[in-house]
């Protein structure tokens, strides 16, 4: 019997479709894996289930009936999510936590010696190595996501989600989970399970659903699969039309790290280069450092050892100013953070770095700013009404464009694009590529950054692999994806993958 | 649904709105209100409040917050008073004072940006440093003596009948408003305050332009101080007190005005216009000050709720 099921949800953001009518059923007692790259419509449709977002499409069945969420506290006693946040009070004891909105009070005064010995029972009866009784910020961070697991299942939900749920948790602890994960489905209580990691994805779950591109691709046993055959799943072949490639002969050495290693941001020993005219793809699962390298060296962080050479001399880079002076510029992951500024308009965002060159004694020169606006709008086809607009106004391809479009005009050496094409359009996406084709062609080094492994290898001339903060492997045309991939997952997936 | 929009239109021209309906209302119904003697009073009662209520925009421009302001306005104004009556010549006097302001500019910038302390505690603290400054300095008594027109005459003078305070107002008004919409400075003053990582992470150097915020609010605090003591001819130690929770109100009215939230030279010129006209608008009418005291919470609050609502608005748009 199924518990939870989905008819044709679809759910649309400007621009951009993130899931197209995703049917899914889920039974009662199952653990039910879902795999699929990043951007593929995982978050999103999690999102849907939980009711933080309503589906532009679609319907949600619960024990056969009819739901619609208008906030995730209607979803809360239906549908239980574990987060990658976590939602806990540093300064109370996991005890604490774990009754925080249901205390046990008499006459008002919280019966603390009664939450302790309900929160004992309720962690030995799971067997997790969790301690109650201190403050949770002086826990590790996989014990505070098992005391926010125990918070969702004190609510005893009949569906639980976890989304990517061991990304903090040591070895050790990720046991326990799945103890705890197998006990629950024992208990009746169906289990989706969101996970990068495929290994785990494989032992854990009854049965495994992909996503790619917003759609569901197939649903089987885990019994009948193989990470192999996951991997061949999540990767489409039929889209090589969507990226547009260029070969252009390489250049002179760009940019060359030698044994660079910066502590504040745990980089150890990382050695590569990059030529003019070549893009070089970054690879790597979250957390393994590609942003951190990125951003340390582009904001001129003080490394530890190693040295920096731009166009084959030793540079000191120190500050973004300097960065950017000496033509390295950044395009960053979170566009909405970091790439441009919500409270001005699209002008202004795009003025922003060539403030100096539309001045002229400090005075900004209007004519200036609106020649070189209207330059960078038609070179990258930034679509808009007016460049006066509020740049939140924009889709967020557009809204990306301004983030790179900022840019143009400085005459950059080396263009570090990090995660470009998340959450944009698939148009505005091949767009993108062939600005960075472009300014490859141009002589530019390009340095790129994506979780998105299609668009890396369709796109790079060259691929760093990069795992636990350091470069593993580099990977030369033609890329074989599966190598790839398991570079990525270290030493464990690949050692798993000949056990298949 | 008209709701939202009605809001959104209310919200983008509802304060000047509430400031031209405030002004026919009263020129209606106050005799006297509409004289040109009484309207250059208005002007003059908010010369001193809107030159530290625009440092104090500079502040909220860079995304910080200063609680110290209205105290280094009162520590400036004995200290330019006892370096007078000591005889020192008053452009000396003045000098000293605006580095002082500027001091206390430094220190909050230093406090902010290099050991990274909110500004809100930072500022609450040097703000009782000035005041305990003041108290060390004065034995908590007002000053009074001999001192030299031309002094004097930065705060009662006149011009072709136009007080030589309103000038200094206007000119104020119009350098903060040339600073933050035409010159390099003030862009990146205004990213700095917008998204601060994004603006980092295209070159601006934000400490910098953190600093600078704070070190133009203590500069003009200073000044503020420096004038009051002119247009009274003495100091007293709580001289300038006032100036906080008033200069608040003004920049919330004002963040109203345009952009709601956004902090502009114009718009906290809007706030102390329509805060000028309540005062004096009440003072005709005979009413306690007391009770314009409770006018104008009401106003901090309305201006803040609409501010909210709307925000929450373009957060589901």
């Amino acid at each position: 019997m199924e518990i939870l099921k989905t008819e044709g949800i679809t759910k649309d953001f400007p621009g951009v479709r993130a899931l197209d009518h995703v049917d899914f059923e889920l039974q009662k007692g199952e653990i039910h894996g879902i795999v699929g790259e990043n951007g593929a419509g995982k978050s999103t449709f999690v999102k849907i289930l939980s009711g933080v977002y309503p589906p532009t499409e679609g319907k949600i069945f619960i024990d056969g009936k009819s739901v619609s969420f208008s906030s995730p506290k209607d979803a809360h006693g239906l549908i239980g999510v574990v987060h990658q946040e976590r939602e806990l009070v540093p300064t109370f004891t996991g005890a604490q936590n774990l009754f925080l909105g249901q205390e046990v009070s008499k006459l008002g005064f919280v019966q603390q010696k009664q939450i302790y010995r309900l929160g004992k029972e309720f962690v030995k009866r799971f067997d997790l190595p969790v301690e109650l009784d201190v403050p949770v910020r002086e826990l590790s961070s996989g014990k505070q996501e098992l005391i926010t697991i125990l918070k969702v299942l004190f609510r005893k939900p009949p569906v639980l989600i976890f989304d990517e749920p061991t990304a903090s948790l040591s070895v050790k602890e990720a046991e326990a989970l799945f103890r705890l994960i197998r006990s629950l489905k024992t208990e009746g209580v169906s289990v989706i399970y969101i996970s990068h990691n495929l290994q785990e994805v494989l032992s854990l779950c009854d049965r495994i659903t992909v996503f790619r591109n917003g759609k569901k691709v197939a649903t089987n046993d885990a019994s009948s699969l193989t990470q192999a055959t996951l991997i061949r799943h999540m990767i489409a072949k039929d889209l090589e039309h969507q990226y547009p490639k260029r070969f252009i002969p390489v250049g002179s050495e760009v940019f060359r790290v030698e044994n660079y290693t910066c502590m504040d941001f745990h980089l150890t020993h990382i050695s590569f280069h990059i030529k003019g005219g070549e893009i070089v793809g970054f690879a790597g699962l979250v957390g393994s450092g590609r942003t951190e390298l990125a951003k340390a060296i582009f904001t001129g962080h003080p490394y530890d050892e190693g040295a920096l050479f731009l166009k084959g001399k030793p540079i000191k880079i120190g500050s973004v100013r300097n960065a950017i002076k000496n033509g390295i510029v950044m395009i960053p992951e979170n566009r909405r953070e970091e790439g441009i500024i919500g409270t001005f308009s699209v002008e202004e965002n795009l003025t922003l770095p060539n403030m100096r060159e539309v001045s002229v004694y400090g005075f900004k020169q209007q004519r200036k700013i609106e020649e070189l606006v209207s330059r960078i709008i038609q070179a990258f086809s930034i679509r808009l009404v007016s460049p006066k607009q509020r740049i939140t106004k924009l889709s967020g391809g557009n809204q990306q464009k301004v983030s790179l479009g900022k840019w143009l005009e400085k005459d950059a050496v080396l263009w570090i694009f990090d995660e470009p094409t998340q959450g944009i359009d698939v148009e505005t996406k091949s767009e993108i590529y062939t600005i960075m084709g472009d300014l490859a062609s141009k002589g530019a080094g390009i340095w790129f950054i994506s979780s998105d492994l299609r668009e890396l290898t369709a796109i790079s001339d060259r691929i760093y692999v990069m795992c636990a903060s350091t470069i593993v492997d580099e990977f030369q045309r033609p890329f074989d994806m599966e190598k790839i991939l398991r570079a990525m997952h270290g030493k464990e997936a690949s050692e798993g993958i000949h056990a298949f | 649904m008209h709701f939202k929009e009605n809001l959104g239109l209310l919200t983008r021209y509802g304060t000047i709105l509430a400031l031209i309906l405030l002004f026919l209302s009263f020129s209606l119904f106050i005799p006297g209100f509409v004289d040109p003697e009484n309207l250059m009073n208005i002007l003059r009662q908010i010369a001193l409040l809107l030159i530290i209520a625009e440092g104090f925009t500079m502040v909220l421009i860079v995304g910080e917050l200063d609680l110290s302001f209205a105290n280094v306005a009162s520590l400036a104004s004995v200290m330019v008073a006892g370096l007078i009556i000591r005889n020192v010549p008053y452009g000396w006097s003045i000098l000293l004072t605006l580095l002082v302001g500027a001091g206390f500019g430094l220190l909050n910038g230093f406090f902010i940006t290099r050991i990274g302390i909110s500004s809100l505690i930072t500022t609450l603290s040097t703000g009782i440093i000035a005041s305990g400054l003041v108290y060390l300095y004065t034995k908590g008594v007002s000053f009074y003596g001999n001192m030299p027109e031309g002094f004097l005459y930065l705060g009662r003078g006149t011009i072709l009948g136009i007080p030589f305070l309103v000038l200094i107002m206007l000119l104020v008004l119009v350098a903060a408003h040339i600073l933050v919409t035409k010159t390099v400075v003030g862009i990146y003053m205004q990213a700095t305050g917008g998204n601060p990582l994004a603006a980092y992470l295209s070159g601006v150097p934000i400490a910098f332009y953190k600093l600078l915020g704070m070190v133009i609010c203590g500069v003009s605090a200073a000044f503020t101080g420096i004038l009051l003591t002119a247009r009274l001819g003495a100091a007293n130690p709580e001289g300038a007190a006032g100036f906080l929770m008033e200069g608040f109100a003004i920049v919330l009215l004002g963040q109203t005005v345009f952009t709601l939230g956004k902090s502009t030279p114009i718009g906290t010129f809007v706030g102390a216009l329509i805060i000028g006209i309540l005062n004096n608008g009440l003072t005709l009418l005979g009413a306690q000050y007391y009770v314009q005291d409770i006018v104008k919470g009401i106003i901090m609050i309305l201006s803040v709720v609409i501010a909210s609502l709307y925000s929450k608005r373009e957060g589901k748009g």
